[in-house]
């Protein structure tokens, strides 16, 4: 008789676990799908840049106590300023006066990108040691039922999905936004609009970053002694996965997507463990690549 | 034996959007047969799927009445079919040569020796008049250049059929008399047959033994040149209606 | 008129057969400590050139080529551990089932382009360590650990004819028909089959080769650590490291990867001395700065810019 209740229970709470997970998984997701979609560039090293944002809410609250929610827009901002920097400092050269991506280009932003994440990774890994760290935050927990739920978990997925539908707001309704949009979709129409691309480009790189960073703060919270130099080569499989399952340069498909995942992932640990979990997560991918190529979502 | 292409029937949807309605024609080795049509009328539609770079929704196409529309566009040209692109895509990074060479050492020729592929691919070259650029990296051609480069690599494949897709687009008047010039050329010492897409009619009424309209995917003509253009239809595809009330 | 080079053994090859012979004329006299740097870097060559059969000459990036490496370490673990295979033996079984797998793999993934076939690539190895931190057969997550003893000059030869072997294949796939049909797929995958390539059957054709290799240097790999272990098996770097020796050296060409492996193993064996990893923050920015600047790689580059060694680099 508790055998089938307990299982039910085990699985809601999965599901209720993995939509918190999924929330900020597609928003870490929506940060690599921004520059995707509007800069046309997989960042490789999106997963150091998740990192920074974790090791950004880390010394935030080491030094000065900010709890994660916090640090997050604090993150963002310096993930804007660092994307911007990205832009013009890597991007540009590659893409000045394109009036489309090639394949040739993708392949060496792809490239260059991952030399990035090497030295990005390496880098912190000498600056703030190879150990794992955390932040000690608790923001207590909800009883629903027999559930236990984190407010922290709940707190991070609202925050999430709200930062998600404002970048929408801004993309669809703002000028600015608009002309990310229309850069996004043809190059030499955005210029008659009268638009700079360049500043266009930068523009969407900085938001994606901003977007990402703002993720690795909020990761802390669901992993809280998560935090370490490699942890990105976990998140940015993760957030490619994500963004294909939604489809690229879709941008409520990162919220299907992340969710997805998150509950595959959530539901597949409690019934098969762990690794068959990710395993499953992971490779979830390929039937997805070859029977929807354009996403989960139409 | 000639070889004859035959399309019958052939319908091609994207999506909501409808391509090609139901085209049918035949071209015969040896024989110049012109497409004409506005733009969108689906003329590169059409050359894709004898190619075999897309497939037909419904309809067939046959090479001796055998079926190629479900063959990949690799084995299309083995069987002696080949098409330029709208928009030239030469391998940037080759030189003119090697653009050539590859198309003769893997068109309809089979020839597996590098050096003797290079020999055709510079016999090609001279053909074309591109034999001062052999050695140019191809990503350095002129726009016109790039467009005999396309031209040379479907004489390179050996194919009997070629499919040419506004080989003579963009010329001046000058450089269009040549490069209609040097088409006659080739045809004569080749002898393949085509199939000529042009948006812009001189060159096509100039050049084609027989010249079909489509429109909305839709053939509305089919004839010797000069016949062709003056059916009303096809005036009134070309200038619209009022232009083809007030010639007849 | 000028005839195009026809194919005939050039400097290159001639500097790299004389690399490789006095290699494994002076390997018995070597001291132990330089012998097993020089192991090393063959090993790293190996993979180096097994990356440049995919992602040199076709321009897939392929980020989960550890996958090969890790199944080719495993599958050597396999029957050297259980049924008492001789190493060698399990070399040759590591070769097969990495190229057997880049088969199955490179048949679904090698349809996607670009950044789809890095994205469907680098999960591989991902999902293939979770797997195997479950299977009991392979030692879960403890690996698989053997007491095969020390025996550089086994390990040498073992590699030195593996990378052989693949130099060889190299100079046969770049100079011949295979070569141009390939340099077209990398120039324009569309329009090479517009004119009679196919290249699903090269791209699959090359993958394999790239699987046989990395799966027999992942072999050899684990012969010399006596073992295998599920995390480094499987670790992401690895196809980092050997993406960075293709792109570092010249993607595509014959003598990139070697110049590659030295520059980017030979500062691995020193920095590991310093700070592990920490030669990554140099090599990490060399790759970024290569691929935005000279893309073509330091053998690319030398071409371009020194006509005199046009003839001589390949
Ligand atoms: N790959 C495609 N996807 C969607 N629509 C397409 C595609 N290719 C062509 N079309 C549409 O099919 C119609 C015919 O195009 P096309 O064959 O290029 O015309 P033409 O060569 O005569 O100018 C156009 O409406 C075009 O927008
Ligand atoms: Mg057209």
């Amino acid at each position: 008789m508790a055998e089938p209740s307990a299982v039910v229970a085990q699985l809601i709470f999965g599901i209720v676990r993995g939509i918190l997970l999924g929330c900020v998984f597609a928003l870490i997701a929506h940060g690599l799908n921004l520059i995707w979609g509007i800069a046309k560039v997989v960042n490789v090293a999106h997963g150091e840049f998740i990192m920074l944002g974790a090791y950004g809410a880390y010394f935030l609250n080491l030094f000065l106590g900010l709890n994660p929610l916090v640090s997050a827009p604090i993150d963002a901002a310096l993930g804007l300023a660092v994307g911007l920097g990205f832009y013009f400092g890597f991007l540009h050269r590659e893409l000045r006066g394109k009036e489309a991506i090639t394949l040739q280009s993708e392949m060496v932003t792809l490239v260059a990108t991952f030399g990035l994440s090497l030295f990005i990774a390496n880098a912190a890994n000498v600056l703030f040691s190879g150990n794992f760290v955390g932040i000690p935050w608790n923001a207590g927990s909800v009883e629903l039922g027999i559930l236990q739920i984190p407010l922290g978990g709940i707190y991070v997925a609202i925050l999430s999905v709200a930062i998600i539908a404002l970048t929408q707001i801004f993309l669809n309704r703002t000028y600015l936004g608009i002309g990310i949009r229309a850069y996004s979709q043809d190059i030499p129409a955005t210029q008659l609009m009268g638009i700079n691309p360049t500043v266009v480009a930068a523009i969407g790189t900085g938001l994606g970053f901003g977007v990402t960073m703002a993720g690795g703060a909020f990761l802390t919270v669901l992993f809280p002694t998560g935090i370490y130099p490699y942890m990105g080569a976990l998140y940015a499989p993760i957030s490619f996965v994500i963004v294909v399952l939604g489809g690229p340069g879709k941008m409520w498909g990162s919220l299907v997507g992340g969710i997805t995942l998150g509950i595959i992932i959530d539901v597949g640990q409690i019934f098969l463990g762990p690794s068959i979990a990710y395993a499953v997560a992971f490779l979830t991918l390929i039937p997805v690549l070859l029977f929807r190529p354009e996403g989960i979502l139409r | 034996m000639t070889m004859v292409l035959s399309v019958a029937e052939v319908r091609k949807d994207f999506g909501g959007v409808h391509a090609l309605r139901g085209v049918s024609l035949s071209v015969a080795e040896g024989r110049i047969v012109g497409l004409i049509g506005p733009n969108g009328s689906g003329k590169t539609t059409l050359l894709n799927v004898i190619a075999g770079v897309e497939k037909p929704t419904a309809g067939t196409v046959t090479l001796d009445g055998r079926r190629i529309d479900r063959l990949p566009a690799h084995r299309v040209v083995e069987l002696g079919i080949a098409k330029t692109h709208q928009i030239p895509k030469p391998f940037l990074g080759l030189t003119t040569r090697d653009n050539v060479g590859v198309a003769v050492l893997y068109g309809s020729r089979q020839d597996r020796d590098v050096a003797r592929a290079f020999d055709e691919a510079n016999w090609v070259l001279r053909l074309v008049g591109l034999e001062r650029h052999a050695e140019t990296l191809a990503a350095n051609l002129t726009v016109q250049d790039r467009k005999r480069l396309e031209l040379a690599r479907v004489i390179a494949t050996g194919s009997r059929i070629l499919l040419l897709d506004e080989v003579f687009a963009g010329l001046s008047p000058d450089e269009l008399r040549e490069a209609m010039g040097l088409f006659t050329r080739l045809q004569k010492e080749i002898g393949f047959g085509a199939l000529v897409v042009e948006h812009v009619m001189r060159a096509v009424l100039t050049l084609s033994d027989r010249v079909i309209v489509i429109d909305e995917g839709r053939k509305i003509a089919e004839g010797p040149p000069q016949q062709v253009v003056r059916q009303p239809a096809v005036i009134e595809a070309y200038l619209g209606r009022e232009a083809a009330r007030a010639a007849t | 008129m000028k005839l195009p080079a026809i194919p005939k053994l050039g400097p290159t090859v001639w500097g790299i057969a004389a690399f490789l012979v006095v290699g494994a004329v002076a390997a018995p006299w070597i001291p132990i400590y330089p012998l097993t740097i020089l192991i090393g870097l063959l090993v790293f060559a190996a993979l180096a050139y097994s990356m440049n059969f995919i992602t040199g000459l076709t321009g897939y990036v392929s980020f989960g080529q550890v996958v090969f490496m890790g199944t080719g370490a495993y599958a050597w673990g396999y029957v050297v551990g259980t049924f008492r295979w001789h190493p060698i033996g399990g070399v040759l079984v590591g070769a097969a089932v990495g190229a057997l797998l880049a088969l199955g793999l490179g048949a679904v993934t090698l349809r996607f382009r670009g950044v789809y076939f890095a994205i469907a690539t680098l999960v591989m190895p991902l999902a293939a360590v979770d797997i195997i931190l479950v299977t009991p057969a392979l030692g879960g997550g403890q690996g698989i650990i053997l007491n095969l003893g020390f025996e550089p000059l086994s390990w040498f030869y073992t590699i030195w004819v593996i990378l052989a072997i693949e130099i060889g294949l190299t100079y046969w796939v770049t100079h011949g028909r295979i070569g141009y049909g390939l340099r077209a797929i990398k120039g324009d995958e569309d329009a090479a089959k517009t004119l009679g390539i196919d290249a699903a059957r090269l791209k699959l054709f090359v993958f394999c080769f790239s699987g046989l290799f990395t799966g027999a240097a992942g072999a050899v790999n684990a012969w010399t650590l006596s073992g295998v272990f599920p995390n480094d098996a499987f670790a992401l770097l690895f196809s980092l490291q050997m993406l960075a020796m293709v792109v570092i050296g010249g993607m595509g060409t014959l003598l990139g990867p070697l110049l590659g492996a030295v520059v980017v193993y030979i500062p691995h064996t020193y920095f590991l001395t310093v700070v592990v990893g920490a030669e990554f923050i140099v090599i990490g920015i060399l790759i970024a700065i290569i691929a935005l600047v000279i893309p073509e790689g330091i053998v690319g580059a030398l071409r371009r810019h020194i006509p005199a060694l046009r003839r001589i680099l390949e």
